[in-house]
């Protein structure tokens, strides 16, 4: 991978790197892209992909309130920055 | 024959001074814990159960309410867990004690603890060298006689790979098996929440206690018990590759072999053809999933929040590049060029697939053999640092244990001996929902060799 390419991704994946980390991750990466090389030799014409293992179908629960006391302040309070319970984030516009 | 020693149902009532000072004082040396807070837990003990009063350690990657919970980032330092993780809730109702939270590779990316933004944990074998990982805390706390038992997670192989590094036992069990609320999520397809312990019954009666469908995860999955009682005849040898293991590793693995024939089990030699693709399979799927998870850190709502952002987006970018660490960059950014529009179906696609013939092809071997026997990881406990090895080559040797994970099968890693001052242990594999046949080869094979205590463990708390 290239440094190019891997600024892109970087881009995509929300994460400022310094020109010394690009170098050297876009190093990282390749080794690891090149080693991943060894899965084209395989023929997966007939194989269905895996995305869990034993669970058949996708299971859902009711869409229902549930009311956890004083859990939504335990959650609120470990924002960094807040107003009464609002999250302070900067200008948006 | 009691499950746990003696002491340890004093350890928090009677004794609780002298236990509490013990842990603080071999926690120096050791540095298991990234926080010990025994008065947290015990305010939230309850007093009756199976485990009443037994001390346990938590990855600091479960939560538990009012402890806190940094999965050994910068990222989530300072975060207090809102709640308790349904696992370790479990383990409170039946009586047991959280005391603290245990070590990690941020975020379990990693086979030393090392990649932690916080402390090093060294092995009890030997303190210059690491504890494996990523449950590398987990593991130190249980071999230093600080806890008989705690919690780890197992993605590729981070509850077997430490256990065998300290001389211990670690069960990965089912997937699904155990509930992961409370777990924060690195690769969701392979994350299992998974036991390190001082002898097999120890690791047995917790994950009876822990396993179960939990209405709080849509993916947890009833256990319908073992389908034969747990009776294993025919054990298959993965036949090891001259020249792949270290010559200690290689030895104590015949050791192991020859072990379960004069126990009386039927061993034969298995060759796994896919053996060779579940590391890149692993890798791609990890990384993955792991992208996607950890799109949730991003400084707004909870964690580390870059200082003087001038946008929102800034907010995010800078925050992320200040709180992860080198490892969780790399493994962010691979599993975001993987699933890039244009190279899905080269590897993420191609990987899910490979996934399923490895999957068949240790099906088919179960219909022949009741257990699998490998190595679990290629060498014993390495120093710290990248001298013995690199951090690629760490990720290389996870190829022994990254199968189980693959597959959703449940393996346990069990201590084979001690070579050169160092232990190193060996790993059963199961069919599904079969942890009953690990426990009764696990059991035969502690009869004639225990976990070997480390130069640190000890019996008493003076």
């Amino acid at each position: 991978m290239d440094v190019m390419d891997l600024k892109i991704t970087a881009e995509l994946a929300k994460l400022a790197l310094t020109e010394e980390e690009t170098a050297k991750l876009s190093e990282e990466v390749a080794r690891m892209l090149e080693y991943f090389s060894s899965m084209s030799e395989v023929d997966v014409t007939h194989l269905e992909p895996t995305n869990y293992v034993l669970q058949k179908e996708n299971r859902t629960r009711i869409d229902s309130e549930k009311n956890e006391s004083d859990i939504p302040d335990k959650i609120l309070g470990n924002a960094p920055r807040r107003e009464d319970r609002f999250i302070v984030i900067p200008n948006v516009l | 024959m009691h499950i746990f020693e003696k002491r340890w149902s004093t350890a928090l009532s009677a004794d609780k001074k002298e236990y509490t000072q013990f842990v603080m004082r071999q926690d120096e040396t050791v540095e298991s814990f990234l926080q010990f807070d025994p008065e947290r837990g015990i305010a939230l003990q309850h007093t009756n159960g199976s485990l009443a009063g037994i001390p346990f350690g938590v990855k600091d990657n479960l939560a538990v309410d009012s402890y806190q919970l940094t999965c050994g980032s910068k990222i989530l330092s300072g975060f207090t867990s809102p709640y308790t993780a349904t696992a370790v809730q479990k383990l409170i109702d039946n009586g047991a004690v959280v005391v603290g939270k245990t070590n990690l590779d941020q975020f379990g990316m990693g086979s030393s603890t090392d990649t932690s933004a916080f402390k090093k944990t060294n092995n009890p074998w030997d303190t210059e060298r690491v504890a494996g990982g990523s449950s590398g805390g987990s593991a130190a706390a249980v071999a230093a006689g600080l806890v008989p038992f705690a919690l780890g997670t197992d993605t590729g192989g981070s509850v077997r790979q430490p256990a065998s590094f300290c001389g211990i036992y670690g069960l990965k069990p089912t997937y699904g098996v155990v509930s992961r609320y409370g777990l924060t999520a690195y690769a969701s397809s392979l994350d299992v929440v998974g036991v390190l312990s001082k002898t097999v019954d120890q690791s047995r009666i917790v994950f009876n206690l822990m396993k179960g469908q939990d209405e709080r995860d849509n993916t947890s999955i009833m256990h319908p018990g073992s389908s034969n009682g747990g009776a294993v005849k025919r054990i298959g040898v993965l036949t090891a590759q001259k020249g792949v293991l270290h010559p200690d590793v290689e030895k104590s693995y015949a050791e192991a072999v020859g072990r379960l024939q004069q126990n009386g089990y039927t061993t034969r030699e298995i060759d796994i053809e896919t053996m060779k693709y579940v590391v890149p399979v692993y890798y791609t799927i990890a990384t993955a999933e792991a992208s996607a998870n950890l799109a949730r850190y991003t400084g707004i709502r909870y964690g580390y929040a870059a200082q003087d952002a001038k946008s929102s987006s800034d907010l995010m970018e800078e925050s992320r590049n200040e709180g992860f660490g080198d490892e969780i960059k790399l493994r962010i950014l691979l599993g975001t060029y993987v699933l890039r529009s244009g190279f899905q179906d080269q590897y993420y696609h191609r990987a899910q697939k490979i996934r399923t013939a490895i999957r068949n092809e240790f099906s088919r071997l179960f219909n022949e053999v009741d257990v699998i026997l490998m190595p679990v990881f290629p060498t014993p406990p390495f120093k710290h640092g990248d001298s013995e090895l690199t951090p690629f080559q760490q990720k290389v040797a996870d190829k022994y244990t990254c199968a189980a994970n693959l597959t959703g099968f449940p393996a346990i890693s069990i201590p084979s001996s001690v070579e050169n001052g160092l232990p190193v242990g060996v790993q059963l594999i199961a069919p599904p929902f079969e942890e009953e046949r690990l426990f009764a080869v696990a059991r035969v094979c502690e009869k004639d060799f225990p976990s070997p205590d480390s130069p640190l463990y000890k019996t008493s708390w003076s």
